[in-house]
């Protein structure tokens, strides 16, 4: 009832493109199990992400993501985009961390918010209603994964009329991943996790233990990120299990 | 009588400076906060600074009316009315200058309407209500003839408690953040008392000066003896619980702590940490402990304007040393934000011309304000032939 996102979701008149997709498409993003009362989580397997951002691309698509503006990304460890991190052995150890909200149980921009425009929502997902911001960007500060993103200007898209499916915000407000909250209503899988090639992400709801998602949980030793700051996020990384040692021609 | 040509001029900087304000605010809502040099980054900039050091700057008025109060001490009687102004002055410009800071200032309301009790934002708010209205009703107390001794006394141990609280609520809104290390200390509330008290103090110091020059007020040698020695106290205590801060984190803090630490120490921010310690509070000791100053008022205003600097450079240094380093800091960065910026790593803050045009209506609303206080609730008629004494 609060999600102003999905209920202003087709009010500009667009078509939602679930309807337009085949019985077989809409077969591969559908969510596996749902609960009763399901609480929403995804895990992303750091063994297959290749780094290729179709993620973060089809999320500012999806969402109508202003330029300049991310609420999805890949960050990369080493010191530029095109640099990787080295091994021990002066090798490039490539490895990627997509990052977006991670939708905390204990989340610190939620605590914050001066008119609770920031809520969690019946099924744990962290949302922004709009219409309660004021712009004042404590979320922002409060934030430790530095997920969130402001409206500085007259959005830009990279076509005038738009990308996205769901309702463009105002100037002067904040915005973040919804965990396709549009999407999930209509049984769904997010953007991001059905475009990724590798498929790397696990969508799923954290109260169904038959679910693909419990069940890569509870085989693969999941992490969060920045567990020490207590805020409980239902995004986890799965890390790979093993590394291929690397044949050296010398030594 | 036409009024002296001096005081045409100040009337008419004041003017400027609020126009100069009005038309950049009105020109920042009309485009959004894209026209600041803020980023997604650095999501805070002047006007929290601003915020911050003008809460402290308002401690003057509560340590010298109340403070002295509940000391028994009479003998910066004849500055209370003075330092109360100074303090109703910053308070009600800190409160303006969270408006300007909002990407929604026409929402605003909405923080009375729905407020949020989990935000120390809200707190905030609350104590700084209260906080303007003990200002208000000391500075009524002290125009009615004869002042009442009962009433200032009551009034006293009401608003040293709230005086704390106001220090430690605005420390608390960096204080209690997860996220930001360098500001999630236990320190930082008895920080900003300490730096509220020094930079509160000193206001009144340079008010008082200037006001002995430009009109027949005289606050009397022995209370600017008094607060000359009142500073030195409150600039050793603001010192040692930054040293400790300091000490701390640089031998035995979290590597994220340090990390943020070390943009003040050795990073891009070491300028203004060290400006700072050197000239704005290293300087202004010197120049307190020189036997000189107690009978030169200049050197004591010169050290006076030194500590003001000093803690506005403690501002600034507090709210970026955690903005510039974000605790997840992997390669590309966080989102510059504007369309054409993609990410930025190593984000740089530089003002703009319109935050600078709203920091100098800021200003002229503040010295506004103290001017209309000083005419009208520190020259009083009864109170001009003691005048001087």
């Amino acid at each position: 009832m609060r999600d102003p996102i999905s209920s202003s979701n087709g009010a500009d008149g667009r078509v939602s493109p679930i309807e337009a997709l085949s019985e077989a498409s809409r077969a591969y993003g559908a969510i596996d199990v749902r609960s009763a009362h399901p609480r929403w989580g995804m895990a992303v397997d750091l063994e297959r992400c290749v780094g290729c951002w179709s993620c973060a691309v089809i999320c500012k698509s999806e969402n109508a993501v202003p330029l300049g503006l991310w609420w999805n990304r890949i960050l990369t460890a080493g010191d530029d985009l095109d640099t990787p991190a080295t091994d021990e052995h002066g090798d490039p150890h490539l490895h990627w961390v997509p990052l977006a909200c991670q939708h905390c149980d204990d989340a610190p921009c939620e605590k914050v918010c001066p008119t609770s425009a920031t809520y969690i929502n019946a099924e744990g997902l962290v949302l922004v209603n709009q219409d309660d911001c004021i712009g004042c960007r404590y979320c922002m500060a409060a934030c430790p994964y530095g997920v969130r993103v402001f409206n500085w200007g007259e959005a830009e898209y990279p076509v005038p009329e738009g990308t996205g499916m769901v309702a463009t915000r105002p100037v002067g407000s904040v915005e973040k991943c919804t965990m396709c909250v549009h999407r999930l209503a209509e049984d769904q899988v997010p953007s991001c996790v059905w475009s990724c090639p590798a498929q790397a992400r696990i969508f799923g709801d954290l109260e169904a233990p038959e679910s693909r998602l419990v069940q890569m949980l509870e085989s693969r030793n999941p992490e969060v990120l920045l567990e020490e700051k207590g805020t409980r996020p239902k995004v986890s990384y799965l890390q790979p299990r093993r590394r291929r040692p690397i044949e050296r021609s010398e030594s | 009588m036409s009024p002296p040509r001096a005081w045409t001029v100040w009337i008419s900087v004041l003017g400027v400076g609020l126009l100069i304000g009005l038309a950049s605010f009105v020109y920042q809502v009309s485009n959004g906060l894209g026209v600041t040099g803020l980023s997604n980054t650095v999501t805070w900039g002047l006007y929290i600074v601003s915020f911050m050091f003008l809460v402290g700057i308002s401690a003057g008025g509560l340590i010298v009316v109340a403070g002295a109060e509940l000391a028994g001490s009479q003998r910066f009687e004849h500055l209370n009315r003075l330092a109360v102004v100074c303090s109703l002055a910053a308070v009600a410009t800190a409160a303006g200058s969270i408006l300007p800071d909002l990407g929604r200032p026409q929402r605003a309301w909405k923080m009375l309407a729905q407020p949020h009790l989990t935000s120390p934002l809200v707190w905030d708010m609350v104590v700084l209500a209260i906080y303007l209205a003990i200002g208000a009703i000391d500075l009524y107390i002290l125009t009615r003839v004869p002042v009442s001794r009962k009433a200032l006394r009551v009034m006293a141990i009401v608003s040293l408690p709230v005086a704390i609280l106001v220090h430690s609520v605005t420390a608390w809104i960096f204080g209690l953040l997860v996220a930001r290390p360098f500001w999630n200390t236990p320190l930082l509330a008895p920080l900003f008392i300490s730096s509220a008290l020094v930079s509160g103090t000193a206001l009144v110091v340079a008010t008082a000066w200037v006001v002995e020059r430009v009109t027949p007020w005289r606050a009397g040698a022995e209370a600017m003896v008094g607060l000359r020695r009142l500073l030195l106290w409150f600039v050793s205590a603001d010192v040692f619980l930054l040293f400790t801060e300091v000490m701390t984190t640089f031998v035995s803090g979290e590597p994220d702590h340090r990390e943020q630490l070390d943009v003040l120490l050795t990073g891009r921010l070491a300028p203004v940490f060290w400006f700072e310690i050197m000239i704005g509070v290293l300087l202004p000791v010197v120049l307190l402990l020189l036997p000189s100053t107690r009978k030169r008022s200049g050197m004591l205003m010169a050290a006076a304007v030194l500590l003001i600097l000093g803690v506005f450079a403690k501002r600034i240094n507090i709210l970026f040393a955690a903005e510039f380093e974000p605790l997840v800091g992997l390669s590309p960065g966080i989102p510059g934000g504007r369309p054409g910026q993609l990410f930025r790593p190593d984000e740089v803050y530089i003002p703009s011309w319109v935050e600078l045009g709203i920091l100098t209506g800021m200003a002229a609303f503040f010295f506004a304000i103290v001017t209309l206080g000083v005419q009208r609730a520190v020259l009083l008629r009864h109170d001009e032939p003691a005048a001087g004494h």
